[in-house]
């Protein structure tokens, strides 16, 4: 597991506050800080074609699919983009359950937890 | 093929290469003899015996996340696009506009029209290839990123291109090393012939990084030499090897009564092509040339034209000492031998070559010396192979267009593969 001070490659691009985000979630300090990475790349994997406004707040109970416009390769990247950041595997089965942001939020804080007992 | 009422012709070209980024800066390199080689070094390791590269300026790709690269703001490329593309993807992409803004097609002209075909010529990004494995692997196979494939593999032009642009009337992809974009645009000049398709976006496109050009150095097929004069010679007698490059070249070929319809500018007509394969070896050129003298015989008789006619050639000619000689050997068999006497020259002097892009670059080359009035010449070439004897092979560029040209390439495997092209006239 990455220490808490490693900050992946794929989140050079992303503003300071979400990297400093990751590193209270992958110390333990703030799990809530999860939430504000999760949205951020929401936005950044967005499809352009996406009807949500890019200002609106992103809430729980927004679809993926149906309110933000994601398709299954805009799911994929995201889910890839979450395994790589946090080192985990995300099974097809779990990404196919996961439906609204709220759920995928719920999801990956239990997949870190899951990973920091066995760690 | 019988002569068809489909004649190919060339509306639109597009440029992202060592010697230029635009058609103008191109023409000013080739006229003027400036090469675009930089220096450069892999896996930072001094101590390579490469030194220089043909390289593409105004690009920064070397990162492997694309949300890490720069590219000439004229050029937006959306991130549904930019996810799937591999750096030379990029070169691609941008030359493509470009060939379609100077043929005067607008995206929305091409995209769902089922008379407009894209074939595409690249080796694919090993480098993107071999990061994305590593991550893989990294991972013991438990995750990776899901562009990897169509980001890397040899294809990923077409797959990326295919989709951004809406093509709907055939996408295809050719892979015969450095004939892979001749082999793209002799296939695109039959389909117009055949009628089957009306326009095609013929597109070569290489990258000039370690994981793409410094394996050619396991080869021992690379020169050596940190001097640009010296290190890019072809069919001069001080030849080492080649310089390698990246970049791409998009052609847009219509059909003429398309062309004339739209009132098109016509830079040249596609009159023939010719292939062969030599048959002989994996990687070297058959000794006497003869694979490569039968695709000349062959793209001449197609266009219908005899070698006392052909007025420039465009020689595939990369450097190397062996497939210059046998370069060279071909167009003595059927240039001098006939006391034909075309001038030659190739312009890998200039450029470096560029591998899968090598033909569909040079072919636009031609296009761009029958419609600008100049001849490219041989820029480093100082003391001719003897080989070469009886071979009109200008050191400067000429004044003077060819009315009729041949462009020469050869690949791996022995691929021949030659186009004609010719001032059009209705």
């Amino acid at each position: 597991m990455p220490s808490p001070s490693d900050t992946p490659d794929a989140l050079a691009r992303f503003p300071r506050e979400v990297r400093d985000a990751f590193a209270l979630v992958r110390s333990d300090q703030a799990p809530a800080a999860l939430r504000l990475i999760i949205e951020a790349a929401l936005r950044d994997y967005l499809p352009s074609a996406s009807p949500f406004s890019k200002n609106a707040p992103i809430l729980d109970e927004h679809r993926l699919i149906e309110d933000l416009g994601f398709d299954s390769l805009a799911i994929a990247e995201t889910v890839f983009f979450f395994e790589d950041i946090f080192q985990v595997r995300i099974d097809n089965q779990d990404i196919l359950a996961l439906h609204t942001v709220g759920e995928l939020h719920a999801y990956v804080a239990r997949r870190l937890r899951e990973q920091n007992k066995t760690a | 093929m019988p002569a068809s009422i489909h004649r190919p012709v060339i509306t639109g070209l597009g440029f992202i290469t060592p010697i230029g980024n635009d058609r103008a800066a191109v023409t000013d390199s080739l006229r003027e003899g400036r090469h675009g080689l930089s220096r450069v070094e892999w896996v930072g390791n001094p101590d390579l015996p490469v030194k220089l590269a043909g390289t593409i300026k105004e690009f920064s790709v070397e990162a492997t996340h694309p949300r890490d690269w720069t590219w000439p703001a004229a050029y937006p490329i959306p991130r549904e696009t930019l996810r799937g593309l591999a750096p030379h993807g990029v070169f691609a992409l941008c030359a493509a506009t470009q060939a379609l803004a100077d043929a005067a097609l607008t995206p929305d002209d091409i995209a769902g029209d089922p008379y407009t075909g894209l074939f595409c010529a690249s080796a694919g990004s090993a480098r993107l290839l071999h990061h994305h494995l590593g991550q893989l692997d990294a991972a013991r196979g438990e995750r990776g990123n899901p562009m990897g494939v169509v980001s890397s593999i040899a294809g990923t032009l077409n797959f990326n291109l295919g989709a951004h642009f809406h093509i709907h009337g055939a996408v295809c992809g050719f892979v015969s090393a450095c004939a892979s974009s001749s082999h793209a645009l002799g296939y695109a000049m039959d389909e117009i012939r055949l009628g089957r398709l009306q326009r095609i976006i013929v597109v070569g496109a290489e990258e000039h990084n370690a994981e793409t050009l410094l394996p050619f150095s396991s080869m021992r097929a690379l020169a050596t030499t940190d001097d640009p004069a010296l290190a890019s010679c072809p069919f001069d007698g001080r030849r080492s090897g080649f310089v390698g490059a990246g970049g791409a070249t998009a052609l847009v070929i219509e059909s003429a009564e398309l062309a004339t319809r739209r009132q098109a500018r016509i830079y040249a007509e596609l009159a023939g092509w010719g292939q062969s394969s030599d048959g002989y070896s994996i990687a070297i050129s058959h000794p006497e040339g003869a694979g490569l003298r039968l695709a000349i015989q062959r793209a001449l008789a197609d266009a219908c034209v005899s070698p006392a006619q052909i007025d420039y050639v465009n020689a595939h000619a990369t450097s190397t000492p062996i497939g210059d000689r046998a370069e060279a050997l071909a167009l003595r068999a059927v240039f001098a031998d006939t006391h034909a006497a075309p001038f030659i020259s190739s312009t890998k002097g200039l450029t470096g070559h560029p591998l899968s892009a090598a033909g569909a670059m040079e072919a636009a080359f031609c296009a761009l010396a029958i419609d600008g009035g100049f001849t490219p010449g041989n820029a480093h070439l100082r003391q001719p192979d003897p080989t070469c004897d009886g071979l009109r092979l200008p050191v400067d560029s000429l004044d003077t267009a060819p009315a009729i040209a041949l462009n020469n390439s050869s690949g791996f495997g022995g691929s021949n593969v030659c186009h004609v092209l010719r001032r059009f006239t209705p």
